[in-house]
């Protein structure tokens, strides 16, 4: 699955677009990492989810608990 | 056999007959540390003094006919994440430094009540975000590692200087320390046991559990701790219930799936062999054996990942923005990377895991149990960060402790892990039992008789 590699530079923007500010000696490996979480987790966008929910979806009210599915 | 030797179930029958007391088991204990722990790191902060002094009242109460049940008297260790009034809750990190815990958390109120004695607080990987403990020294082999990221509390318990520990498991915590160090682990259903006041890496991954040297004694420790919490949004709202397994060992009837996919890729020849081996033992005491096939495997690593960093990250947004520089590298760098994922990777994990349980559940109405190993390998030698399989796939060593854990973490089943044997060097090999959501007692049954069929376990020889 082709993905576009976060650059070290890009990597801080991004960061700095969440509020954390990286040194400059941290880009290289941050992205590095970062770019290693992404092609880890990207395999998730080959399911077919259609109307499925995340399992964090909110119930109000009382708790009813499915364990014995 | 000396009181520190003594399982759980073994000191707690001796002190219910006065046969033993608190004292000198604590005493016992405190001594074995003293000439231990030196060697092996497993603690933060031993409360020997206040120990000593709970002991006394143990005593006494005991002596009064007042008895509180199979804790009474026993010397224990909570992971440093867990929170005692008074003290600091370090999470093996400086970013903790000043730390104190105004309040009890609720497995810290529920262990005093049972009358179990805080003999201190075990190191964890810093903050659990990892799978080593590099603090401390494996139990049987000081070069290796102690796993994680509950090495210290599974130290303690297989070196003799707590007579039963917890942990936190988020992908494995528990069960891969002890698997490593040859003891007992208990990861439970998910919101069995309350977490209120448990330092959290991952909200819809943490689970809180007993580490102990037989599975008796991890029922005795879940019957104390297991029980709705409100206050842990996560807390299932279930009965009091005793988990202490009968005597039988007769398994007629119980069908044990056998993953014929996942769970044997990838291990250590040694490993498996010990694990099938134990598997035999169970179809000898009349269980049936029933291939499955493990579920969507191919997304294990990518949910757990897309579950656990973004979470790890909210957790920790502010301190990594005002004391960075306290982490250390490891989890510092984990912590930053994930702050780039988007919410589109963790609705994609949330909605996998929607998929997961589903998937497991009907896997597991096929059987009542699944057998596999706990870990793939061994425990690695301090400071080896990659194993190499032999068709040279490179596997980071965190990756592979957490891979055939990860999916109880997911999918909210309870884990056991069971030693089941050594490797040639002499390190142990941990057979992992899964079972449905609530399904503790099946595991603890299972567990149990393949315990009885087994010699008593030693303490490990490291120290």
């Amino acid at each position: 699955m082709p993905t576009a590699e976060l650059t070290p530079p890009e990597a801080a923007r991004w960061a700095a677009r969440a509020g954390l500010v990286l040194p400059a000696e941290r880009h290289a490996a941050v992205a590095a990492v970062a770019n290693h979480i992404h092609s880890v987790v990207a395999v998730l966008r080959e399911l077919d989810f259609a109307d499925v929910p995340p399992a964090a979806a909110y119930r109000a009210g009382q708790e009813e608990h499915h364990a014995a599915a | 056999m000396r009181p520190h030797e003594l399982s759980l179930a073994a000191a707690a029958d001796a002190i219910r007959a006065r046969r033993l007391s608190p004292v000198e088991l604590v005493d016992s204990v405190l001594d074995r540390l003293d000439r231990v722990e030196p060697h092996l790191g497993a603690y933060v902060t031993v409360t020997a003094q206040q120990a000593r002094r709970a002991a006394r009242e143990a005593e006494h109460e005991a002596a009064h006919g007042r008895y509180r049940g199979p804790l009474h008297g026993i010397p224990m260790a909570l992971k440093d994440l867990i929170d005692v009034s008074g003290m600091a809750t370090t999470a093996s990190s400086r970013v903790r430094a000043g730390h104190r815990a105004t309040a009890d958390s609720t497995v810290a109120t529920r262990l005093n009540a049972a009358g179990a004695i805080l003999l201190g607080k075990t190191h964890t990987h810093e903050f659990a975000f990892g799978l080593t403990t590099p603090q401390t020294r494996n139990a049987w082999a000081r070069d290796r590692v102690a796993g994680g990221s509950s090495g210290g509390s599974a130290v303690a318990v297989a070196s003799g200087t707590a007579t039963f520990a917890l942990g936190t498991d988020t992908g494995g915590s528990i069960r891969v320390p002890a698997a490593l160090n040859g003891v007992v682990g208990l990861k439970p259903t998910y919101g069995l046991v309350p977490r209120h006041g448990v330092t959290s890496l991952s909200w819809s991954l943490d689970h809180v559990g007993p580490i102990t040297r037989t599975v008796e004694d991890a029922a005795l420790v879940l019957t104390a701790l297991a029980g709705h919490d409100p206050r842990d949004p996560a807390s299932l709202p279930q009965p009091a219930t005793h988990y202490r397994p009968g005597t039988g060992t007769d398994l007629t009837g119980l069908r044990i799936g056998l993953p014929r996919s996942y769970y044997f890729d990838h291990v250590h020849p040694q490993v498996e062999a010990a694990v099938r081996h134990a598997i035999g033992q169970l179809e000898a005491l009349g269980a049936r054996l029933v291939d499955v096939d493990i579920p969507m495997t191919r997304y294990i690593q990518a949910t757990q990942w897309g579950l656990m960093v973004p979470e790890a990250g909210a957790y920790h947004e502010g301190s990594l923005r005002t004391v960075p520089e306290l982490y250390r590298d490891d989890v510092r760098v984990l912590l930053e990377a994930g702050e780039l994922m988007t919410a589109g990777d963790y609705l994609r994990a949330q909605r996998s895991r929607t998929l997961m349980r589903a998937q497991w559940a009907r896997m597991l109405e096929e059987v009542d149990v699944i057998a596999a190993p706990s870990v793939p390998t061994t425990a690695v030698g301090a400071g080896e960060e990659t194993l190499t399989w032999p068709d040279g796939t490179v596997e980071s060593v965190s990756d592979a402790y957490v891979r055939l854990c990860a999916p109880a973490n997911i999918t909210g089943v309870p884990a056991l892990t069971v030693p089941v044997g050594h490797d040639p060097a002499g390190l142990p090999i941990g057979m992992q039992l899964l079972g449905r959501p609530l399904g503790e007692p099946v595991l603890l049954r299972v567990g149990h008789a393949y315990e009885q069929t087994q010699p008593a376990r030693a303490l490990a020889r490291a120290a």
